[in-house]
């Protein structure tokens, strides 16, 4: 075993014998693993510039630390080379920022996953696409990004089905929920840029993340129109799911977005429109079976977003096809979405993690 | 061929911490009920209050509700608790 590393160590005959021999622990998520060598976590650690005791962050609830070797050991069960390494050790310090509320997200009934958003150089250096079947497994560099956060919830922080994680369905995200924005076909700042990272950075933005929702409109250029397809979207995730404000993420591929870009509209004008058409009256429950609820409070309005800025809008997708997707957050803002610049240090000043909501 | 391969998990875990003694009878004693808040809470510590005070002789029910149901109940909620002879708390979905 290399001197560097802390970990507890196993020969074992065979890569298949392996296989095995972490299912039979529970350390997947049921598919196969890249062994994690001494040598590939090494490689991770030294990528990042990180001695393997160095402390990523600690999950503030329950006060568990998670170190850079024990991420290395899972971004490599996960498939990741070195190169992936620095967003996954990103993701990992934004989602243990005491407003993303780790633990809450994980451990809820809801049932939400970790959606992480690749922005800057990075995505082109580790050939993250954010084109074809951006939702799906589209590259290997998204996949295992999104995969080593899943393993190292389950092995690091207990977050496997019926321990820490009590969800009562989850959804497929949870076994890799990674894209990467299409920042060069896009008309509009960069995700993280509107998140006030510089432009030149790279960076990760982590949202507590349900389902993607897909909707389809292709017969119109009218932006009101296309977002109004959008909203309504909004609003039916509002009623049938959860009604409280907080950060949806709005994946928009490029056939609306060459509509919004021949009508001039830009991010700005998308988030001030949603922020205003996507809005239901607690009233509307009696119409998905939910009127015990709704009291004296029927005519109570409420916005699918505590602000414009709250909006998580994403350029990303295939570029035929008038579809697009909302992807909504887990609960209100009970967890936040976290911007941070990858490479930086996110306590230092000026900060560089994002304040933005 | 031999294949070396690492622990992924959490080694470092240890419980330091000690269950709290057990009470011989909550006769008398003062109990406190942490709600997460949620829609089937009111119901629910209604009936265990009523009950901790018929069958039990408990002398004195307190309820505290989290403000935020997925996060640690507040310190004030936790100083509280201090006062109390026991906690029922991690219930009420």
């Amino acid at each position: 075993m290399t001197s560097a590393l802390n970990s507890q160590y196993f020969d074992i005959d065979d890569s298949g014998d392996v296989q095995e021999f972490y299912h039979s622990r529970g350390w997947t998520d049921g598919f196969p693993i890249v062994p994690p060598t001494p040598e590939a976590v090494q490689a991770c650690l030294d990528w990042v510039l990180m001695p393997a005791n160095e402390i990523i962050g600690i999950e503030p609830v329950r006060e568990r630390a998670i170190d850079a070797e024990k991420l290395a050991i899972n971004a490599v069960m996960a498939g990741c080379l070195p190169m992936h390494f620095p967003a996954v050790v990103s993701a990992m310090m934004a989602m243990l920022k005491d407003e993303f509320l780790l633990h809450g997200t994980t451990a809820s009934t809801g049932g939400c996953a970790i959606l992480v958003i690749l922005n800057g150089p990075i995505r082109q250096e580790i050939g993250a696409r954010s084109d074809f079947n951006v939702l799906g497994s589209s590259d290997r560099a998204t996949s295992v990004i999104g995969r080593a956060i899943r393993l190292a919830l389950i092995n690091i922080l207990q977050v496997s089905p019926g321990a820490i994680d009590r969800s009562t369905l989850g959804h497929p995200g949870k076994i890799s929920y990674c894209i990467a924005e299409d920042e060069e076909n896009s008309n509009w700042p960069s995700l993280a840029e509107s998140r006030d990272i510089p432009k030149e950075a790279s960076a990760v933005t982590v949202l507590a993340a349900c389902a993607p929702r897909q909707i389809m409109n292709e017969w119109t250029t009218k932006p009101e129109e296309i977002l109004d397809t959008y909203a309504a979207e909004m609003r039916a995730n509002m009623r049938n799911y959860s009604i409280w404000a907080g950060n949806y993420a709005v994946v928009m591929p490029a056939q609306h977005r060459e509509h919004m870009r021949a009508a001039g509209w830009g991010r700005n004008e998308i988030a001030n429109y949603l922020f205003e058409k996507a809005r239901v009256k607690r009233s509307e429950w009696s119409t998905v079976g939910k009127g015990s609820v709704i009291r004296d409070k029927g005519d109570t309005e409420y916005c699918a977003l505590p602000s414009p800025d709250h909006l998580l809008l994403v350029a990303a997708g295939g570029p035929a096809g008038g579809f697009g997707a909302i992807i909504p957050p887990w609960l209100g803002t009970k967890s936040q979405a976290v911007t941070v610049a990858i490479g930086a240090c996110v306590d230092c000043e000026p900060a560089a993690a994002s304040q933005k909501k | 061929m031999t294949i070396r391969v690492l622990n992924p998990t959490n080694e470092s875990l240890v419980v330091t911490l000690e269950p709290a003694p057990r009470l011989q009878s909550l006769r008398g004693k003062t109990v406190g009920l942490i709600s997460n808040g949620k829609e089937g809470t009111a119901g629910f510590f209604a009936h265990v209050d009523r009950l901790l005070r018929e069958r039990y002789q408990v002398a004195e029910v307190i309820l505290r509700t989290k403000s935020n149901y997925s996060a640690p109940a507040e310190d004030e909620i936790i100083d509280d608790a201090k006062n109390w002879d026991l906690a029922i708390t991690g219930l009420g979905d």
